[in-house]
């Protein structure tokens, strides 16, 4: 078991910048996740953390110990591959006890510890059979194994659901949150689902363009996003966002545009008159209310498109130029054309200033 | 649902035709000539039932040239294949794209080069007074290296050349097929405590196998005619040490005693043997 501390992590291919000045500990024991959208360079730093990629500038340490010029099987990790990436010329068997062979560990003990792994992992019936025997569940069981059975000290995956179906993501995904829970490898997870990282997190690293947008638990960053893209980014369905000025009043705030008028009150702002910012509220935070009701901060409007999910619908209508969603129970949701009103609580309302795109909420 | 359709028959009949007339032919009058005692001497013969090849096995160059043939098979089909993992491994482990292509290209230009023109080439490099392969033993020693007179190493130093227009070309295949494979299973031996040399034996060669073999297959069936090689490097020489089922077949018909019906029963027998030994080799492959 280790920590893993990135200091000042950079990586090159050529001219082209793809990590830029990264900066992040990783304490003994926990589960983080790497979340961001394709190219942001989640699965670079991974593979620099593997020592799969060279790292151009900066440290990486595990353990303690710089590892930045180790060859990736000094470095104590383990690694779990989107596509599986066993041998598909060896048994089950002989994929998960490669590594151990290498490492010259006595053959009784090899087989030892490939029955224990087998058992905890329900491998036991395949190991004799070759991975194109095997479906894509269990080929990643098997690298899971493989993986596991070496006792690294640092556990890296690296997008290891995504090429399974939905049934079998959510069933891995607990898994893999149950075996951490017994091994409590320190884990490094990188995947661009959010719903994987909301659940097995301890904590998010959330990346844009090469560097970290926020740093958080799964909590911290869906209540308290640090910027524009991370609110836009996390949850789904995905927050509300309208353009507003800011304009000083008696106790407050109020945000206007064309159409909008919202009062918020100065103590959770900091906001300065004039100042141009996006408003955004997630859709599960609007309240149904009757159209006559006299509330601040109402949004109303005509449902045009009504999605049901189940327990609950998202209603979509236009209000003052923007396509906004609500989220309602799905019992006695309106129909398409019905009129609807939505109450914004002040406490679930978030700011952002339109040019940094930096939260506005006061620490 | 089934319709009768000609048109295969119509396409296939022309190329089965002059196929048939190419290699039907003269397989047929082969067999029909070695029952026979022609000789280049005389315009007719009689049929002597299987009499040649009751004398092949009593025939002391025979089984010296089935010992040959066999010696240059083994040692070019291994060579070969050594040569080609060994540099192909070399080029993908080592050479910068821009580098492996340039190579790549270099390689290729030995087996580009009619065989006949690579053993001129060769023999004249080996020439103990006058090659530049033995030039520098000359210059060391003072001796003459004589390697294509010697018994003890005319063989091998013909193998070389082989090896050289061949070896070289299928390094190629192999970084080719290198490249094809996907990278993921090499970056999970890394971390599973592989060496650079256990990822090529333990994953990517056996990864290869089936490729492999094919190589080995063409390789085998390629080396079967080397007697364009052998003929202008030593003509079987010295003595009978490079003599292959070929090259003596070859001489018993045209150049020593005109012996016909002796060499085509020959011919007879390695095609026979050559068409077993190839099918049963397959099938254990497959």
């Amino acid at each position: 078991m280790a920590n893993i501390v990135c200091s000042n992590v950079d990586k090159q291919y050529g001219a082209v910048n793809v990590i830029r000045d990264f900066n992040l500990d990783v304490a003994d024991h926990e589960f983080i996740v790497f979340l961001g959208p394709s190219g942001c360079g989640k699965s670079t730093l991974l593979r620099m953390i593997a020592g799969l990629e060279d790292i151009s500038g900066g440290k990486v340490m595990i353990g303690g110990k710089t590892v930045n010029d180790l060859p990736p099987r000094d470095r104590g990790v383990a690694m779990v591959f989107q596509n599986y990436a066993l041998y598909p010329h060896m048994t089950i068997y002989d994929n998960i006890a490669f590594g151990l062979k290498r490492m010259k560990v006595p053959k009784p003990e090899i087989d030892q510890r490939i029955r224990a792994v087998a058992a905890t992992l329900g491998l036991d019936p395949y190991l004799q059979r070759k991975p194109t025997e095997l479906s894509g569940g269990q080929q990643q069981r098997v690298a899971i194994a493989r993986a596991m059975i070496k006792t690294p000290r640092v556990f890296l995956f690296d997008e290891p659901l995504s090429n399974l179906d939905a049934k079998l993501r959510n069933h891995m995904r607990v898994e893999i949150a149950r075996l951490h829970q017994k091994l409590k490898t320190t884990t490094i997870y990188v995947t661009h689902d959010q719903l994987e990282a909301m659940t097995l997190a301890d904590r998010i690293v959330l990346m844009k363009g090469g560097a970290i947008e926020q740093v958080g638990t799964p909590a911290e960053i869906y209540d308290r996003p640090r910027t524009l893209f991370v609110a836009g980014f996390i949850g789904t369905p995905n927050m509300n966002f309208i353009d507003v000025s800011a304009e000083k009043v008696e106790d407050g705030w109020a945000l206007r545009s064309a159409g909008v008028d919202f009062r918020v009150s100065s103590k959770r702002f900091a906001l300065a008159p004039g100042q141009k910012v996006v408003l955004g509220f997630r859709p599960a935070d609007l309240q149904k209310q009757e159209p006559s009701a006299a509330r601040t901060n109402v949004l109303a409007g005509m449902a045009d498109l009504v999605e049901f999910h189940g327990n609950d619908a998202l209603v979509t209508f236009v209000f003052a130029g923007c396509e906004i969603g609500a989220l309602v129970k799905a019992s006695g949701c309106p129909k398409p054309g019905d009129p609807v009103s939505f109450a914004v609580d002040e406490d679930s309302i978030h700011l952002f200033d339109q040019a940094t795109g930096l939260s506005l909420l006061k620490m | 649902m089934k319709q009768k359709n000609s048109l295969p028959a119509v396409f296939l009949t022309p190329a089965m035709m002059i196929l048939a007339v190419l290699a039907f032919v003269p397989t047929v009058y082969a067999i029909y000539i070695s029952l026979q005692n022609r000789e280049l001497s005389r315009p007719v013969g009689d049929f002597v039932g299987i009499a040649n090849y009751i004398d092949l096995f009593s025939d002391r160059r025979f089984i010296n040239a089935i010992g040959v043939s066999l010696t240059w098979e083994a040692v070019t089909v291994g060579m070969t294949l050594i040569v080609a993992v060994g540099l192909g491994i070399l080029l993908f482990e080592c050479a910068a794209p821009r580098m492996r292509n340039i190579l790549a290209l270099l390689f290729l230009m030995p087996v580009i080069l009619p065989r006949v023109s690579a053993a001129f080439v060769w023999k004249f490099a080996f020439h103990p007074l006058y090659g530049i392969a033995t030039y520098p033993y000359k210059a060391i020693t003072g001796q003459p290296l004589d390697l294509l007179s010697n018994p003890a190493t005319a063989l091998a130093t013909v193998a070389l050349v082989d090896v050289w227009q061949w070896g070289l070309f299928f390094s190629v295949i192999v970084l080719k097929l290198l490249e094809t494979l996907p990278p993921q299973p090499f970056e999970a031996a890394r971390l599973d405590h592989a060496r650079t040399w256990e990822i090529y034996t333990h994953i990517a060669i056996p990864m290869l196998k089936a490729p492999l073999i094919s190589l080995a297959f063409v390789k085998m069936i390629e080396s079967l005619r080397a007697f364009d090689l052998i003929y202008v490097m030593t003509r079987g020489g010295p003595g009978i040490t490079t003599e292959t089922l070929d090259m003596y077949a070859f001489s018993q018909g045209f150049i020593e005693s005109g012996r016909i019906s002796y060499a085509s029963s020959m011919a007879v027998l390695m095609m026979i043997a050559t068409s077993i030994a190839f099918t049963f080799i397959w099938k254990r492959v497959q």
